[in-house]
């Protein structure tokens, strides 16, 4: 009992529903290891959904970004050249043009059978 | 470059403020209010071994639930109820770190009746219809409670009821086929529920709490809310209740004991007798029925498992 704090490891817990999705946070939980800690990830947080992988982080090793560095974090909104937004004349230009704009949608719709 | 720490008390809580309104997350890590801290610590705690000590009464009829298909319903349910106050204690242990305080204290804050446990789970289960009208209408008081804190201002705590919200839909359909199941089986079945209703309907009603502080002289509603941490009282919780759950009651033929019970249309309010409140208040000093018993049971589990701590915790040399 008196060798609980020290003996528990805080875990945080990442998992995935299929082989090509990405890994997303579970919760975190008490263990004294990390293969305890991966069969209790199971019985806590897998007991319904599809899982294809687990991951187990101690928490010692995440880098946490505290009150002051998360302000940092804040966008200026003066970066239009950056994102698609800033490019978004092109859609009437296409137009004038007779041709319809190659957007997001359709560049990531790209890449099965030619159709 | 001055440090967030060197910042006044004042700003910080006028900063915090400002977050919360701003329907802004409040992580573990972030500064906080002790009063917010505090309030938190309360309602989780409770939650969580609300969780814990919630299964013990289920957990009673695993073995005489009547088929291999309800017994493995209601121990799915048992489960899920203990990965509850898993999840639940895990939060409180996060904000209990400025205190060097863990769950163990908390195991023993509950057995000295500092922690109290929630005011249902302190009830007699007689018979299986007990434990179906558990699933169906105690679980269905606790969706209305906590489906309202899943937007609460504390970030774990709202991750947490996501994952509890969801399990407890599967729990409210498992009691909701078992009292379907007797509503539509023999006159004994049928006057099986009928007499668990009339068992469970003043602790259904005391199950939110009473409607202002006056009754028992303390209470967390105007915190909680202030916070943000959920948005309704007690009374809002008990009149959701009433909507959704008397037509349904009515409509597989039960009565609902208490023949005052009108809905005011000019209020949209229920108008019902009040459950007796001095029994609420025996009840949350572990007075209740079976309050006591179930302590002591999962005090016996606590110092019989304990051998499985100390092989764990030994150092090895």
């Amino acid at each position: 009992m008196n060798n609980e704090k020290t003996f528990y490891h805080e875990y945080e817990i990442f998992s995935k529903r299929t082989p090509s999705s990405a890994f997303q946070h579970q919760f975190s939980l008490l263990a004294p290891n990390e293969e305890m800690a991966l069969i209790m990830a199971q019985e806590n947080f897998m007991r319904r959904e599809p899982v294809a992988d687990i991951w187990i982080v101690n928490r010692k090793h995440i880098k946490r970004m505290n009150a002051e560095e998360k302000m940092t974090l804040g966008r200026l909104e003066n970066k239009e050249y950056r994102t698609t937004k800033g490019y978004g004349y092109l859609k009437k230009k296409w137009r004038q043009y007779e041709q319809e704009m190659l957007d997001e949608k359709e560049i990531l719709s790209w890449g099965g059978e030619r159709k | 470059m001055a440090s967030f720490n060197t910042v006044s008390e004042e700003n910080q809580l006028t900063n915090f403020m400002q977050r919360i309104e701003a329907g802004e997350k409040i992580e573990a890590d972030d500064w906080m209010p002790e009063d917010y801290r505090q309030t938190l610590i309360k309602l989780i705690s409770m939650h969580g071994m609300s969780e814990i000590m919630g299964a013990l009464p289920e957990k009673e009829w695993v073995p005489k639930a009547p088929s291999l298909y309800r017994k493995l319903g209601i121990m799915a349910k048992v489960q899920d109820e203990m990965g509850h106050g898993q999840l639940l204690l895990r939060v409180t242990e996060d904000l209990l770190k400025p205190y060097d305080k863990n769950r163990a204290d908390l195991m023993q804050d509950l057995f000295n009746g500092d922690l109290k446990f929630h005011n249902v789970f302190h009830m007699e289960t007689k018979t299986w219809a007990d434990a179906g009208i558990i699933g169906w209408l105690v679980d269905g008081a606790a969706i209305i409670t906590q489906t309202d804190m899943l937007k609460a201002s504390y970030g774990p705590y709202a991750r947490a009821l996501q994952r509890i919200c969801a399990e407890e839909v599967f729990h409210a359909q498992h009691g909701e086929s078992i009292i379907m199941a007797l509503a539509e089986g023999t006159e004994q079945q049928k006057a099986m529920i009928q007499e668990a209703l009339n068992r469970w309907w003043e602790p259904l009603l005391m199950f939110f709490g009473p409607a202002s502080k006056e009754t028992t002289g303390s209470s967390k509603q105007d915190l909680t809310i202030k916070y943000k941490i959920r948005t309704k009282t007690n009374e809002e919780f008990r009149q959701i209740f009433f909507d959704k759950y008397i037509p349904r009651i009515i409509s597989l033929g039960l009565t609902i004991p208490d023949s005052t019970l009108r809905y005011d249309k000019d209020s949209n309010l229920w108008s019902y007798q009040q459950p007796d409140w001095n029994e609420f208040k025996k009840i949350i000093k572990n007075q209740g029925q079976r309050s006591e018993a179930r302590l002591n049971l999962r005090r016996h589990s606590y110092e019989y498992n304990s051998w499985v701590r100390d092989a764990l915790s030994a150092t090895i040399s």
